[in-house]
């Protein structure tokens, strides 16, 4: 259901915990998947209060990115779908915290989660973001060596399925991430997909 | 410990990370827009013919993820 002019008075702050702003745009596609997530994020996370902090968080980095896009007039691969874009960033951000919360419950005694770790800046989910942002802006080629390389093809195998040589199918890969990296590097609060691009960017050819 | 050996690892996290949480985060359990196995089989075998819906949508559902990590596995083992 369209909100569109926030015909209902808007749910989610402006201003996600950490004190971030969050994009005009951005807020209104949030707004949007507002019951979808909240009802998807209750059944697993149970705190209402939560799920909505972190739906902010989600609509905050969001707008980091779209502000990076928006000073790439010529970006390629903009977002298209914003409202679907932050739903699913939202619903690994989600996953990842239940994730944490089934660990902690099982470490402590008395049975009852710890507060998590939710506003943890590890970098865990920046570099989810750039997971996602690598697989946007894919070509078919280099999203089909995402596919091969997550299985556990060897650049060798996977340059042989598209006539390229190993090291040309790493490199026709690095492309996309370098662009992912492009996107989303100007806009990272901690340096992490910095670092994890840079880390990527370096490797050698598998065997 | 080599670089080299350092630098494997990295890999290994960030594509390992992509896998679990691609082969998790979409339960879609009413597989919703899922395409017919035979589609996925198809991508998985000819690349170059792949339909980039499919390939949209699996980024957006794990079990056909998991299922065309399945195929891509199988293919590795016995390619056509």
């Amino acid at each position: 259901m369209a909100t569109n002019g926030f015909r209902v008075p808007p749910r989610v702050s402006p201003i996600d915990r950490l004190g971030r702003d969050i994009d005009p745009a951005v807020l209104v596609a949030a707004e949007e998947v507002y019951d979808r997530a909240l009802e998807h994020g209750v059944r697993l996370l149970g705190d209402p209060a939560v799920v909505v902090d972190t739906l902010e968080q989600v609509a905050a980095a969001v707008s980091r990115l779209v502000t990076t896009q928006a000073s790439r007039p010529d970006d390629p691969c903009p977002i298209k779908n914003l409202p679907g874009y932050i739903f699913r960033s939202f619903v690994r951000q989600i996953n990842r915290l239940k994730r944490k919360q089934v660990v902690l419950v099982n470490g402590n005694g008395d049975g009852e989660a710890s507060q998590p770790r939710w506003a943890d800046p590890s970098g865990a989910f920046e570099i989810k973001i750039l997971v996602d942002e690598c697989l946007a802006v894919c070509d078919r080629v280099a999203r089909d060596m995402f596919w091969r390389r997550v299985q556990g093809f060897s650049w060798d195998e996977i340059g042989k399925t598209h006539g390229l040589s190993g090291h040309a199918a790493q490199e026709r890969f690095r492309h996309a991430l370098r662009r992912a990296q492009a996107r989303l590097g100007n806009g990272t609060r901690s340096g992490v997909i910095h670092e994890a691009a840079h880390r990527i960017e370096k490797l050698e050819p598998g065997t | 410990m080599s670089r080299n050996k350092r630098r494997d690892i990295d890999e290994n996290k960030f594509f390992g990370f992509a896998k679990s949480y691609l082969s998790e985060a979409f339960p879609n359990p009413q597989r919703i827009g899922c395409p017919p196995e035979g589609e996925l089989i198809r991508m998985a075998e000819h690349p170059s013919e792949q339909d980039e819906e499919i390939s949209d949508h699996l980024t957006g559902c794990s079990p056909c993820f998991n299922r065309y990590m399945q195929i891509l596995a199988k293919l590795r083992t016995e390619p056509i």
